[in-house]
């Protein structure tokens, strides 16, 4: 036992002396978490999607239609010319303009006994479709409560907005956990590059000219691994808390399950490439070409709905795709993906398939 | 099974094939406590893939391979724990320091000596606390030799020890090789340097292409191959060498490297013919020389090529 702590102990110290293995296993993802919870997190004031307003008509009821848009609270709405607005739209200062054009209340009045329909402008930024889509949401939901009160109509049936969970998930709630998934496998992958190097150089076959068991050497690296991945786990999961304000709401001992499970089939595929890598720059190349599509395709950093078909496909293969599900749904009751029985039955299929590839292929020298 | 004779190592009718190459086919040899033996050949010849069967790194196709009496497949664990070994490579963990690599491999026997004692040994003291990628090519060697050593074996394995080293650093191994013979350890390595074949060695083996060659002590083999002297001197383009063999008592002459080599029975006779010959041309020979054959010239007549790296 004593020489399976001291060779662990020696992997750490080369861990912790190597900077851009250090990076990548630990600066990367806390990076990653900085940055996303920045973008994403912040108050409430600063995710407000700007607005410009130009009444052309100066009346009352285009008056009535500004105070609408400016009580929608997701809308910061300014007032201008139809020219001041644009170059404010060029500029990027605003997303979207309104525009009440000249005539608006008397065609409004007139409407009512000739049923011809009346419409303001709505521009939109070509590159922000996604506020586009919102200010145009709105602009309509307004337009329609705008047509029931003209009409003398209340409404019966309204669109009461709740999230599927018990708790409201943030952004930021449904982000961290998926770092923490993105950190697990880049620890797991990435342990091909020491086992390889070590090939490489020589200094598995130095070690198997004494008397230490292989199973020792294997041993020693997937403790090694799992001690970063509890120490990923606080610390992410930590700076969730500290700095943006996440709130762990599921089952504490279920994840601590799925991040050890994930790390494991991780780390067994990291062992699997390992066996068919002979140099270290072939490892570099080959696992930046593994991880770096899983990154993006596993619903990781932008929810499926976006992939198109084939990929949404090819996502349902990954691992990762289950480990970031199951984190998220065991930490911050998100929605699933799959439940979690077939999370855990993906990621342990993973872990004993890769683990029989690479006890058959793995080479010591 | 016994000892037998007091041999540590023994050999027999070892074969090893890589598909259709013969990396070792059919060697045998033995080596007595106490002594330091060599292998000599060229890259490629077979010595590392023989060496590494011995230290249970590859598994013998055939033959008999003992250790201490015990059989190397079976008893490799066991053997493992009273060898000590130095690869070519001397990469190590390149972040740990030199203490912290002879405290790990300390750890993986059940004796070993204390880490201080060895790095004194092989006069590492100023660089214990260096990581070992630090380390120059001298120092890495000794280190790897240190390692060699942790576990105080009997039997110490070293394979090309001086290869890449300049000649001091060349020295001070040596010396540690000597006194790891002083202490009562057996030795056997591997080189294709003749000097240092016949400098340390008790006994020799020429390997060339999975075989052993020839075997014996250093003087025994010379003899064996050489009864005559050389006379050496630079290439005189004017002298063919057909006319050169016919000088009085050359048995034999070659050309390597821009220098002519006369083997002679009579070298008084070969000087003074020599001499004639070039002045009837007009001619001086440069760089003559006379010296008894070496470990060299047994190796170029066995192999019929030189043994550079």
């Amino acid at each position: 036992m004593s020489t399976l702590l001291r060779l662990t102990a020696a992997n750490i110290k080369s861990l912790v002396r190597d900077r851009a293995a250090l990076f990548w296993t630990i600066f990367f993802p806390i990076m990653f978490v900085f940055l996303f919870g920045w973008i994403f997190g912040g108050s409430g004031s600063s995710s407000n999607i700007s607005v410009g307003f130009v009444d052309q008509d100066g009346t009352a009821t285009a008056a009535q239609l500004h105070t609408a848009f400016a009580s929608v609270p997701i809308l910061s709405v300014q007032t201008g010319s139809l020219d001041e607005e644009k170059a404010a739209m060029q500029k990027g200062d605003i997303s979207a303009i309104i525009v009440v054009p000249t005539g608006f209340q008397d065609a409004v009045a007139k409407a009512k006994t000739s049923g011809t329909a009346v419409s303001i402008q709505l521009y939109t930024d070509p590159t922000k479709t996604q506020t586009a889509q919102v200010v145009q949401g709105v602009a309509t939901q307004i337009a329609n409560g705008f047509n029931l009160q003209i009409q003398g109509a209340t409404s019966i049936v309204t669109v009461d907005q709740q999230s599927l969970s018990s708790n409201t998930v943030s952004t930021v709630g449904y982000l961290v956990p998926s770092i923490l998934a993105m950190a697990l496998m880049q620890l797991g992958v990435f342990a091909a590059l020491p086992l390889v190097q070590q090939r490489e150089k020589g200094i598995l076959k130095r070690m198997g000219a004494t008397p230490l068991p292989r199973w020792k050497l294997v041993a020693s690296n997937i403790l090694l691994r799992l001690i970063v991945a509890a120490v990923d786990t606080v610390l992410i999961i930590g700076i969730g808390i500290v700095f943006f304000g996440i709130q762990l709401t599921g089952n504490v001992l279920e994840a601590a399950g799925f991040v050890f499970l994930g790390a494991g089939a991780f780390l067994a595929l990291g062992f699997a490439l390992a066996s068919f890598l002979k140099t270290e720059e072939q490892a570099t190349g080959v696992v930046q070409v593994v991880q770096m599509p899983m990154m993006f395709l596993s619903g990781i950093f932008f929810p499926f709905d976006f992939l198109p078909g084939f990929l949404k496909t090819v996502a349902h293969f990954l691992p990762l795709t289950y480990l970031g599900d199951a984190l998220r749904q065991t930490m911050v009751n998100g929605s699933q993906v799959a439940p979690l029985a077939v999370d855990a039955a993906v990621l342990a299929g993973w872990l004993v398939v890769c683990l029989i590839i690479a006890a058959r292929s793995f080479r010591w020298e | 099974m016994t000892q037998s004779g007091g041999s540590v190592i023994n050999v027999a009718d070892l074969r090893k094939y890589y598909g259709d190459v013969k990396a070792v086919d059919g060697v045998t040899f033995e080596v007595g406590r106490g002594e330091v033996f060599g292998m000599l050949g060229p890259n490629g010849a077979g010595k590392t893939t023989t060496i590494e069967v011995l230290e249970g790194l590859r598994a013998p196709d055939s033959g008999k391979v003992e250790v201490f009496g015990l059989d190397v497949t079976r008893s490799a664990d066991s053997i493992k724990q009273r060898i000590g070994v130095q690869l070519q490579s001397v990469s190590l963990y390149p972040r740990l320091t030199v203490t912290e690599l002879l405290d790990l491999f300390g750890s993986f026997f059940a004796h070993h000596l204390p880490t201080k004692q060895l790095i004194d040994a092989v006069d590492l003291g100023e660089r214990a606390n260096a990581r070992s990628m630090d380390l120059s090519g001298g120092q890495q060697q000794r280190l790897s030799i240190a390692l060699a050593l942790i576990n105080d074996p009997e039997l110490v394995f070293l394979d090309e020890p001086t290869t890449g080293l300049d000649p001091q650093a060349r020295r001070s191994l040596w010396d540690l090789v000597k006194g790891l013979q002083a202490k009562g350890k057996s030795v056997m390595l591997t080189t294709h340097y003749m000097e240092e074949a016949a400098e340390l060695c008790d006994r020799v083996a020429v390997m060339d292409h999975g075989r052993i060659l020839e075997m014996g002590t250093v003087p025994d083999l010379i003899g064996r191959h050489f009864k005559e002297r050389a006379v050496f001197f630079d290439n005189i383009a004017a002298l063919p060498m057909d006319r050169m063999a016919k000088l009085d008592g050359v048995i034999r002459a070659s050309q390597e490297d821009g220098q002519t080599v006369l083997y002679s029975k009579d070298v008084p006779s070969t000087i003074g013919g020599l001499l004639a010959a070039a002045d009837q041309l007009n001619v001086d020979p440069h760089n003559l020389g006379i010296r008894q054959a070496t470990l060299e010239d047994v190796f170029l007549d066995l192999t019929g090529r030189a043994l550079r790296d």
